[in-house]
């Protein structure tokens, strides 16, 4: 439950802002002119700001849809990212926003209507490639659902683009939409994995491990196409037993069949946001391992980075084809 | 730790009641009370009096994490007298700057703009407070503070069914008891926020003793700094003491043999869930 909606004047009477306005009626509106009033501004905190944190409404007015970095796809050419919203509702610990943005607040562009042109613009653009749209970079694509409606509002717009793929990434049980919507082939539901013992400590308000692989056998049956992503894997000493426990406990429950890709990433972070995430958590375990800068990036040691990604894609080869399996590390 | 400007001495009076502090000689430039907890600063009237009292107290004590809280009457067209409202926007008139304060504690009161003019104004503002120190206590606090520690407390002394003439030294004093608890619930849950961040930033206690043993150039201070920090993520029930590191005989080799300790301690979350 927010406390205050900050609202951008410019979209104050905006049809969506009003909806989601309406859904927290206790909420204080407070009006900005710029979202980066409140969003960008350099003295405030990250961490005291996730204890409560206000939502934004705000316009887009460019770059609706991005490229998407180095590393971040499931096989595609052509892979792009696009926004509707700006921070997760989770707080995992090794996530990337926290270092990168300095306010926890959650922001949500409501001019939805932009996203989709841009989107339908890019993929007419190349119509005969096949192009990849990741929803889940700047926040979980499910989790703020009843709120934000965004799979209701963009399953349709994919749904007529048949070289365009959507890639819904989360952690959420948030589901019911999709349950309720024929599925579509170009669209892969896929959620992030690291095994319970790290979820527990790392995942702050992630839906447990085995919740997760309820949802998702929920939207197979439905026949959805589903993703595996377990990216970052996050290193502790005796990692073969949890991961080999982790796959297990989802491929007994998740017939391969319906599984579009599976991918491995490692801890990868640049040193920058690393650098802030260290001050904003001084005091977290995850942090105080060994790590080495490459290329302007934090990393586990080489060697580390190399044992854990070997070890678990050849687990995984004992349940997936080597087809559907991606490594998403950038190239160096 | 909180610090608490007010105006006028008849606004700080309740408060100096309320929480037994004490007159501070070491401040000559400003009237200042205080107790172990809480520093009152009673700026006079005016931004810039406002601005240039922050700034004074946040450059006496650098080294800590204080929340900042503004707290005077203010006028609103509408809103009854007596009541208390947390500024949940300030905008100088004069310059049309708007801040937000960070609200992440629960509000146990209205929120609303705050407007802050250069002199008082004959007519109300629509849906604003008005007063004349905020923006320039705002401006100067978040300077040296994150804006979820900055905030401003009105209580709400005139509107346009009663007028300024009726606001009197003893009448402010009262606006200000009567809404105590109000202000209490707000300073505890300051208090408690800058005590989370005061402790995010803490240096551990150790480095002092490590300093004391060998000599660290200001580089070495802070990589012996980082590495104790990372020392207590790893193993908080067991601090580093100087005595482990005899052996070493310059600062240096002790900064390798602590590294050399951390990076062979081995690494599990599930234990922290325990």
């Amino acid at each position: 439950m927010h406390q205050v909606i900050y609202i951008e004047e410019a979209v104050a009477d905006h049809p969506r802002t009003k909806s989601i306005c309406a859904r927290f009626p206790k909420a204080t509106k407070v009006y900005c002119k710029h979202y980066g009033e409140i969003f960008n501004r350099k003295a405030q905190n990250f961490r005291l700001q996730k204890k409560q944190p206000a939502l934004i409404l705000a316009h887009k007015h460019t770059k609706h849809v991005l490229d998407a970095p180095d590393g971040y796809g499931v096989g595609g050419r052509r892979n792009y990212y696009f926004s509707h919203m700006l921070n997760c509702l989770y707080d995992c610990r090794y996530c990337f926003l926290q270092g990168m943005y300095r306010s926890a607040n959650y922001v949500i562009f409501v001019n939805y209507e932009d996203f989709q042109q841009s989107i339908v613009a890019t993929a007419q653009q190349h119509p005969n490639e096949e192009l990849w749209f990741f929803s889940g970079y700047d926040c979980d694509s499910l989790a703020y659902e009843p709120v934000t409606e965004f799979t209701k509002e963009f399953l349709p717009t994919f749904r007529q683009l048949p070289n365009a793929h959507l890639e819904l990434r989360t952690k959420s049980l948030q589901i019911r939409t999709l349950l309720k919507s024929e599925p579509i082939k170009n669209c892969v539901v896929a959620y992030s994995f690291t095994p319970d013992e790290i979820s527990q400590a790392l995942e702050h308000g992630v839906p447990a491990v085995e919740k997760r692989i309820e949802a998702m056998v929920k939207l197979q049956q439905h026949g959805w196409r589903l993703g595996l992503r377990f990216d970052p894997m996050i290193y502790q000493q005796g990692f073969e037993q949890i991961y080999q426990r982790l796959f297990e406990q989802i491929f007994s429950r998740l017939s391969t069949s319906g599984i579009h890709s599976v991918s491995l990433g490692t801890l990868r972070t640049p040193k920058a946001f690393h650098q802030n995430m260290v001050n904003l958590y001084p005091k977290e375990k995850l942090f105080a391992g060994r790590f080495e800068e490459n290329c302007g990036m934090i990393t586990y040691q080489k060697e580390l980075e190399q044992q854990m990604t070997e070890f678990c894609h050849d687990q995984l080869m004992q349940y997936i084809p080597q087809s559907l399996f991606f490594a998403c590390t950038p190239p160096e | 730790m909180i610090n608490i400007l007010t105006a006028l001495p008849c606004e700080a009076r309740p408060l100096i009641e309320h929480y037994r502090l004490r007159g501070n000689a070491r401040h000559s430039a400003f009237r200042c009370y205080q107790n172990d907890e809480v520093q009152l600063l009673i700026c006079g009237i005016g931004k810039l009096a406002a601005a240039t009292a922050t700034a004074y107290l946040a450059a006496s004590e650098p080294q800590r994490s204080y929340a900042w809280l503004n707290i005077g009457i203010a006028g609103h067209a509408t809103k009854p007298i007596g009541e208390a409202v947390l500024a949940n926007k300030i905008i100088d008139a004069a310059t049309g700057q708007q801040s937000f304060p960070g609200i992440v504690m629960p509000i146990p009161c209205a929120s609303e703009t705050l407007t802050t003019v250069d002199k008082p104004e004959p007519h109300y503002r629509e849906t604003s407070m008005v007063d004349m120190e905020a923006s320039g206590f705002y401006a100067a606090a978040s300077r040296f503070q994150s804006c979820e520690l900055i905030h401003a407390l009105k209580i709400i002394s005139d509107n346009q069914h009663h007028n300024t003439d009726n606001i009197s030294e003893n009448r402010a004093i009262a606006l200000i008891n009567d809404n105590i608890i109000t202000i209490e619930s707000v300073i505890n849950e300051l208090r408690q926020l800058a005590a989370e961040l005061d402790s995010i930033k803490q240096t551990p206690a150790e480095i002092y003793a490590f300093m004391e043993q060998w000599r660290f150039t200001t580089y070495q201070q802070n990589e012996l700094r980082l590495l104790l920090r990372r020392w207590h993520a790893l193993t908080p029930a067991m601090p580093p003491a100087p005595h482990d590191f005899t052996e070493y005989n310059n600062s240096k080799a002790v900064l390798a043999a602590i590294k050399g300790r951390l990076d062979a301690q081995p690494i599990r979350f599930d234990e922290a869930n325990k």
